[in-house]
């Protein structure tokens, strides 16, 4: 565990709390248990990845810390206060893959949540080209998503995350579909931007390389009714380099959550 | 852009080779000439047409009652089909009956249009109206379900409002299908319209036409044919121009 210099003391902003939270689907013929008494602590700055089997619960759970959807039983707050529904001023959200409009550019897609606020066309399109150069898009504002690849459709998605600069950001599956080199390509921009930006990153994935490679913290889920099995501190040093992946260290954080899932599955 | 301009040339080439064949059926007299005048008397015959005054009060009275048609038909359906779109209950209920409804050939209720509203304008804009609203409905619930869900949440976790989301995320999504089916409600709308003319009318250049037929002027029966074709085509391939212009990024 490694304090971020870049955090400023006067905003604690960005602690994301989970108390007891419960999630109930009721269908036709019976009720889901989808969450069952899941709780977590995530510190300002800190970069923790949910995994999990399909169906854990792991999406459901970052929607509900998005304002998305409401839990059954439970408190979520983020920076100190209950997310009833969307606040774009505390939480960003970068989906997985096609969730850029088509029919914007990619500068246009970046300043959609200022435009929702009515921020000046000007203003608007300064932050947008900030976001775009902090992701490495610098130049490609013009372009519509069919003119971009699958790696930089999901750059513009995290600048339009990022472009009203809320403490949070929450991740799901975002590289899921993105071929291994992009992915791995993808990983180290996304660690590049976090240090960068001091945000609390959470972030849900399938694949346990990327768990991580990523990650602070692991939290391991179990299927339904979806529960923390296991919460892991990644200790390796950062930055985390291509070598880190064939180390011992590296290995055996791997294959403790994968006893995890093997047993589950 | 070689190639664009080959088939370009092809499909000039085509529609020429179709009037000189024309033409020549006519000239040589292996189609009776009195039958099929030929494309050059024809345009000709066109030509005269445009001039006489009342040839151009029939196409006013025509467009008059097509734009009726289509401005009461488009909104009314659109909003219908909006509405069985979002409601599912609406739409289990609907969709069958609509169904069947587009299945039935309007044309077997024409009389009873006469018989309602009397031969007169009112009666050609509802046979219009009906004969359009229809695939008005269908083709908007087809819109609003090729909205996106994704594109639902994103809009909803950046905080829009149902405003901001109908002008943002449904018109842009919906605007190329809309728009397609504002073309094709108009090859309907069209039809609807110059039937109810050519059935039963005192005015109107379906009316015309018919009465043509009736009187075997082909000359003019033929002139009339291209005209209206001509300007269903205009229409057509504007709202086509559009649709290009508003649809680049679809792929």
């Amino acid at each position: 565990m490694q304090p971020l210099a870049n955090i400023t003391p006067l905003k604690p902003a960005g602690a994301i709390e989970v108390r007891n939270v419960g999630q109930v689907f009721k269908t036709t013929t019976q009720d889901v248990v989808a969450l069952e008494n899941v709780s977590l602590d995530v510190k300002p700055g800190r970069f923790v990845v949910l995994v999990g089997p399909s169906g854990c619960g792991k999406s459901t759970l970052l929607m509900m810390m998005a304002g998305l959807r409401q839990q059954t039983s439970g408190t979520i707050t983020i920076s100190g206060a209950p997310i009833p529904e969307p606040d774009p001023n505390r939480v960003g959200v970068v989906f997985q893959e096609a969730s850029l409009f088509p029919w914007l550019t990619a500068e246009e897609n970046v300043e959609f949540p200022l435009a929702l606020r009515g921020v000046t066309k000007s203003d608007r399109r300064a932050r947008a080209q900030d976001a775009l150069k902090l992701v490495g898009l610098d130049g490609f504002g013009k372009r519509h998503p069919h003119e971009l690849s699958g790696g930089m459709k999901q750059r513009v998605s995290i600048a339009r995350g990022l472009v009203q600069d809320p403490p949070v950001l929450l991740m799901d599956e975002p590289f899921a579909a993105l071929d291994e080199q992009t992915r791995m390509t993808m990983g180290d921009e996304l660690l590049r931007i976090w240090a960068a930006t001091g945000k609390t990153v959470v972030f849900v994935t399938h694949s346990l390389t990327e768990a991580v490679y990523l990650a602070d913290e692991v939290i391991v889920m179990s299927p339904r009714p979806g529960r923390i099995v296991d919460h892991l501190q990644v200790s390796l040093p950062r930055p985390r380099t291509y070598e880190m992946l064939s180390g011992d260290a590296f290995g055996s954080l791997r294959d403790r959550i994968w006893r995890h899932i093997r047993k589950s599955a | 852009m070689q190639s664009g301009f080959a088939v370009k040339a092809t499909r000039v080439a085509i529609v020429v080779a179709l009037f000189a064949i024309w033409e020549i059926l006519s000239r040589t007299g292996i189609v009776n000439p009195r039958l099929l005048p030929s494309a050059s008397d024809t345009l000709a015959t066109l030509g005269d047409l445009l001039q006489r005054a009342s040839v151009r009060k029939d196409l006013v009275v025509t467009a008059s009652e097509v734009a009726t048609a289509f401005a009461l038909a488009v909104p009314v359906g659109a909003l219908i089909g909006f509405l069985i779109a979002e409601n599912r209950y609406f739409a289990d209920v609907a969709k069958p009956l609509l169904f069947f409804a587009f299945s039935i050939p309007k044309s077997i209720f024409l009389p009873m249009f006469i018989l309602v509203f009397g031969v007169g304008f009112s009666q050609k804009v509802g046979f219009g109206f009906f004969s359009t609203i229809f695939i008005v409905i269908m083709s908007t619930t087809t819109a609003v379900e090729s909205v996106k869900v994704e594109h639902l949440t994103v809009a909803r976790s950046y905080g829009a409002t149902p405003v901001q989301t109908a002008f943002r995320v449904y018109l842009p999504s919906m605007l190329p299908v809309l728009l397609e089916a504002l073309r094709i409600s108009m090859i309907f709308n069209l039809t609807g319209v110059i039937l109810a003319e050519m059935y039963a009318s005192r005015d109107g250049i379906g009316h015309q036409i018919a009465t043509w037929g009736e009187n075997f002027q082909m000359k003019q029966l033929l002139a009339g044919v291209v005209m209206i074709a001509a300007i269903a085509i205009a229409f057509n391939e504007l709202v086509r121009w559009v649709e290009t212009r508003c649809s680049h990024w679809r792929t």
